[in-house]
């Protein structure tokens, strides 16, 4: 670092990994367009770059995959707002309060560390398929990683803040908002990240099972009639929201809280 | 915690034989206590809801208590209805996490060792860890059929990122020192690798590996509720719509207890690994 201060480095060599990642892709679609010049893969099992492009022109211009992802949307939103509401809470609580951690913790160890996605087809039959059944599932594999790690953020609250509103004559609900959550948020943002990535796994479940509607019903149902192309353009379309949303909540956390950065 | 707990069994010791030992033999026991006494609580509970809770017909249909379930569990287990579906579910399992594993270990230690290697497959690494692997799986399952590939895929793309981004993580934080001494020794890289860099990995190693098992269990559940004919997951998703919610609920268990042994004997292991080591892993 040191170093770098001294003699500027020159833009190839500061840019290096992000040129070296992108050549990567770029050249990684290219390398996928090229093979069909050379191998006759059945189209029926592949699709090829300019096909998926095309196809996923058409899923905008038609404004189906904006309904698509609206529909998943919704439950998506749904469920993670209740996994915060329940999980920070609990969470908190379980790290404030030593005895109801001890009961607690060993119980949300087990439900975190069961595949919980197999009570699935149960919530779905039980909720329906539409947009409460997919939030329920999303809640419950999303609420955890909340409880988790506002549970972790409380126990590595600094006591000696805690001591200071003391003796300044705070009283409960002062260290709440004072102390306590304001040290536990980047513990919170870290969780959202995990379980963002969970919601979109309960997002997907819920809609394979069954669906009329949805971004994860259109992939299932463009697999089932071999339309490659736009299986493919929304597979990616999945993966750069995905991307999109973990990496623009580490972006964040390394913004607003720069003193945990690397955590 | 730990500091306090010390400072307490000082002030314990100080303050005399009397009421000392018996306070500090529940301080040692009272967190296992509380956590046993929820889980009997809830089970409690739950076995007795139906006696307070007028249920409607069409909830009772969806309702079990827990012994029902415990008592299916045991009907599976000696009728050896479960071991078949089961043998099917752990075979896709282990073969996913051993290919992850075999593709998973080397790679890793490349793309740590070659920088890059690291800033070429960079992207893609982020970009498939990010995404919920799921969305692979009628592709997967238009390539591969409808049987045990199709769950191997999964499993093994569930597993591969977890062992793949600890062994790398554990490669870079190798000690740069240490591979300097080895190589003005003359080692090659293969020597560098087999002395330092993977003995120096191998705690993050065995978390990636407890992440991958978590990972895996996932998959083969859900891979087996959409594309397959046999298998736990299959016993599952048919038991809820013929309405067996004791059934749906001995499956989770299984696959729950199998998964938090295999996990926490994983966990030993990182624990006798990583003792020594002050400030040890702290990978994803």
């Amino acid at each position: 670092m040191a170093e770098q201060a001294i003699v500027r480095p020159t833009f190839a060599v500061r840019y290096r990994k992000i040129l070296l990642g992108g050549f990567a892709v770029i050249l990684f679609f290219a390398a996928w367009q090229a093979i069909f010049l050379f191998v006759p893969f059945n189209p029926l099992f592949i699709s090829k770059p300019s096909l998926i492009a095309a196809g996923l022109v058409d899923l905008v211009d038609s404004g189906d995959l904006f309904h698509d992802l609206a529909v998943s949307a919704v439950p998506f939103f749904i469920g993670l707002a209740a996994a915060v509401i329940v999980g920070v809470p609990l969470g908190i609580v379980m790290g404030w309060r030593p005895r109801v951690g001890y009961a607690l913790d060993p119980l949300m160890t087990v439900f975190y560390a069961s595949p919980l996605v197999a009570l699935a087809p149960l919530l779905v039959i039980f909720f329906g398929v539409g947009v409460s059944g997919k939030a329920v599932i999303v809640f419950v594999l999303s609420v955890f990683p909340f409880i988790f790690n506002a549970h972790a953020g409380v126990r590595a609250v600094d006591r000696l803040l805690i001591n200071v509103v003391r003796s300044l004559g705070g009283g409960e609900w002062d260290l709440y908002r004072k102390v306590i959550f304001p040290s536990v948020l980047p513990y919170i943002v870290a969780g959202s990240r995990i379980a963002v990535g969970r919601a979109l796994i309960a997002v997907l479940v819920g809609e394979f099972f069954a669906a009329s509607e949805g971004i994860g019903y259109a992939i299932s149902r463009f697999g089932d009639i071999f339309a490659l192309d736009r299986m493919f353009g929304c597979i990616l379309v999945v993966m750069a929201i995905a991307v999109v949303l973990t990496e623009g909540i580490r972006w964040a956390e390394r913004a607003a809280f720069p003193w945990r950065a690397g955590q | 915690m730990a500091e306090t707990q010390t400072l307490d069994a000082r002030v314990a010791a100080l303050g005399g034989a009397g009421a000392a030992p018996r306070r500090s033999l529940w301080r040692r026991i009272e967190p296992a206590a509380w956590g046993a006494g929820s889980f009997v609580v809830l089970l409690l509970v739950w076995q007795f809801v139906p006696y307070f809770v007028p249920l409607k017909p069409g909830t009772r249909l969806f309702f079990t208590v827990p012994s029902r379930v415990a008592a299916t569990l045991w009907q599976m287990i000696v009728s050896g209805s479960l071991w078949a579906p089961l043998g099917v579910s752990a075979t896709a399992f282990a073969t996913g996490l051993a290919i992850a594993i075999v593709v998973g270990l080397p790679l890793g230690i490349l793309i740590g060792r070659s920088s890059l290697l690291n800033a070429m497959f960079d992207p893609f690494i982020t970009a498939f860890n990010a995404t919920p692997r799921l969305v692979f799986l009628p592709l997967l399952m238009l390539w591969l059929g409808i049987g045990l590939w199709s769950k191997v895929a999964i499993v093994f793309i569930g597993a591969l990122f977890p062992l793949l981004i600890n062994t790398y993580e554990g490669v870079r934080a190798a000690d740069k020192l240490l591979i300097n001494v080895v190589r003005s020794f003359g080692a090659n890289e293969w020597d560098i690798a087999r002395l330092v860099v993977v003995p120096n990995a191998l705690p993050f190693i065995v978390v990636g590996l407890r992440l991958a098992i978590g990972r895996a269990v996932l998959g083969v559940v859900v891979s087996e509720f959409f594309g397959s004919q046999e298998g736990l997951g299959v016993v599952m998703v048919r038991a809820a719509s013929g309405f067996q919610v004791d059934v749906v609920f001995a499956g989770l268990i299984v696959f729950a207890g199998l998964s938090l042994l295999m996990t926490g004997l994983v966990k030993l292991l990182e624990d006798r690994m990583t003792r020594w080591r002050p400030g040890h892993v702290n990978a994803q």
